[in-house]
């Protein structure tokens, strides 16, 4: 993902080192450009083309050409009108469906879940920066459930979660309960996307930590020396250095929550219960693959899109303001 | 000081409880894993008393998460060691060489970040089909390196950006075609990134259960996170052989993070600091 921030975290180690084997000293003398036969010339000109052409090819064919061909789609019918133009019909239809009608309203909650979680990696991230006894301990553990299969995840709270479950039976024995966490419509959303936060902060905690990474220790001190609060550190120190890393999280746990949720609703509530934890995607698969509606999905996948595409904007035009203000 | 001192203490318990919190569920299906069925009905959270190894080869065998296992891995290898080569070939040519419309198809590299495959699921699969592709190994191969391709050139052409120029100047000053360069100066000056990107790519390909649903309709062809979802289904009375199907599949990834923890946050923190 492209971002103003250009420290490089990976380096290039031993550049130097093992170049060095491969270069003679007597090249360094000379710093012409190389000197070669006539057909060796043009050999050597066409090879930067073909070094690119299988990643050009594959992503212009498998990227680029299948999203103009699925906005095409869209604007066709599906079943006897396979191939026809209907205009605007399968949207209208998208519309006027409560399933796609649910899945718009949970993109909205997971707008309004999103600076939530943004608040929990990026605290924990200030906390283990600020080294806390045992730092090094609760970064790697954080960071596991980040590396695990969302269907992993899902299979796991499915067992936790399950109405004659551990949780119930927990909460039983202080007298609460049971509560049907996956199969009551006013919950269930809450608990996909809570398990979706618990699976996914340690990611975002790493992106915050390559952040802190460039962070001036000079500030931290000065503000500690003045005697400055954590929470006074955090504020005028912290945040407004961060502004960007900050920004990049926001934009990719939001596109996070709209592309990598699939796993988790396949296998924690399968869009149900009364289809109250349908997303999008949800939505695009379910009429692709089980209802045989691939023009109609076609025009769910446009409106992801174009949802993504205001997400990347509005990350854009936060870029240029941050830009100007520095 | 003192009081800051305390006040970290003071944060540390609450992140304990947190930890504890990641890691519990997976110690508690590791736990469940290896108990009978009676047991798991009787106490859910004692610690097992049996150590049920049947559990896990009931369900590598007769769950067939065996044979996923093994498509899975020989997809993800062949799929990774694509990914590294395409994107570093490409890396190569758009960090260290000029040539004309080399900024245009690094943007068009690029694009492909910005559309995740649900957007488009559906002319994807219609394309796999017409060229008979669909329900295939390469074809599934060719959805994941399609998919991860933009963001393994995107760091592959980040990492070659930070190699002196002077380096390839000089190697092809001293005879060595472009191709010569590429093979014996720029994969093995790749590695770090290389291992990190592939690591990344594993994971990301081993962990897909979307794709592979989309592209590999027949059962016998399935991947090994496919195979979970399909536990569910048929052992979800059996709780123990569920949890035991499940540590397959997860007993991978944990072993790959025990050891390579560094390579995979230091890829992510490259896929989020550089450009």
């Amino acid at each position: 993902m492209p971002i103003g921030n250009t420290q490089p975290s990976v380096r290039p180690a031993s550049a130097g080192r093992a170049g060095g084997a491969a270069v003679s000293p007597a090249a360094h003398r000379s710093g012409a450009r190389p000197r070669r036969t006539r057909g060796g010339l043009r050999a050597e000109r066409y090879a930067p083309y073909i070094l690119v052409l299988p990643a050009v090819l594959i992503i212009v064919l498998l990227r680029l050409y299948p999203l103009l061909l699925g906005v095409n789609f869209s604007f066709t019918g599906d079943g006897a009108q396979n191939g026809t133009s209907v205009g605007f019909g399968n949207y209208r239809e998208l519309f006027g469906d409560p399933l796609f009608r649910t899945a718009l309203s949970n993109v909205g909650l997971l707008v309004l879940l999103l600076p939530v979680a943004v608040a929990i990696p990026g605290l924990l991230a200030t906390f283990i920066y600020l080294r806390v006894p045992g730092h090094r301990f609760y970064r790697s553990v954080y960071f596991f459930p980040a590396v695990l299969s969302p269907v992993i995840v899902g299979a796991i709270f499915n067992l936790l979660l399950a109405f004659d479950g551990p949780l119930n039976a927990v909460l039983g024995s202080f007298g609460v309960g049971p509560v049907d966490w996956l199969g009551d419509p006013d919950i269930a959303m809450f608990m996909v996307v809570g398990v979706h936060i618990w699976a996914t902060f340690g990611m975002a905690l790493v992106v915050f930590l390559a952040g802190f990474a460039t962070l001036d220790a000079a500030l931290l001190d000065a503000a500690r020396v003045d005697g400055a609060s954590l929470r006074q550190v955090v504020w005028h120190v912290i945040i407004p250095s961060l502004a960007r890393t900050i920004q990049f999280v926001f934009v990719t746990t939001m596109i996070g929550m709209l592309t990598s949720m699939f796993g988790l609703l396949f296998v924690m509530t399968s869009g149900g219960p009364e289809g109250s934890t349908y997303l999008p995607e949800y939505y695009i698969w379910i009429q692709q693959g089980q209802m045989n509606r691939p023009a109609l999905a076609s025009a769910a996948s446009t409106i992801l899109f174009m949802i993504m595409l205001v997400v990347g904007l509005l990350q854009i035009k936060l870029l240029e303001r941050s830009g100007k203000e520095d | 000081m003192s009081r800051l001192r305390l006040g970290r203490w003071l944060i540390a318990i609450p992140m304990s409880l947190l930890a504890l919190a990641t890691i519990y569920p997976l110690l508690f299906t590791a736990n469940v894993a290896m108990k009978t069925r009676r047991d798991y009905i009787l106490d859910r959270f004692g610690l097992t008393d049996t150590l049920r190894w049947e559990n896990i080869s009931t369900a590598w065998t007769s769950v067939g998460m065996g044979r996923y296992f093994v498509n899975s891995l020989f997809v993800v290898t062949v799929s990774v060691l694509l990914l590294l080569l395409f994107g570093s070939m490409a890396g190569f040519a758009l960090s260290q060489l000029r040539f004309r419309g080399s900024s245009a198809l690094f943007l068009g590299c690029l694009a492909g970040l910005f559309i995740p495959f649900q957007v488009i699921m559906v002319p994807l699969a219609r394309i796999m089909a017409d060229t008979a592709l669909i329900d295939t190994y390469p074809g599934l191969i060719l959805v994941y390196v399609a998919q991860f391709l933009p963001f393994t050139v995107f760091l592959m052409t980040s990492y070659y950006k930070g190699i002196p120029p002077e380096i390839v100047d000089a190697a092809r000053i001293d005879g060595s075609t472009v191709y010569g360069v590429y093979r014996r100066i720029m994969l093995p000056l790749g590695t770090p990134a290389l291992l990190s990107v592939g690591i990344l790519n594993a994971l990301f390909c081993w962990n897909d259960v979307l794709m592979a649903l989309v592209m590999m309709p027949s059962a016998d062809h399935r991947t090994l996170m496919i195979g979970v979802t399909s536990l569910r289904g048929q052992y979800s009375d059996n709780i123990p052989t569920f949890a035991s199907g499940v540590l397959i599949a997860a007993i991978p990834v944990l072993l790959v993070y025990l050891f390579l923890q560094r390579q995979i946050a230091d890829g992510v923190a490259a896929g989020s600091t550089k450009g």
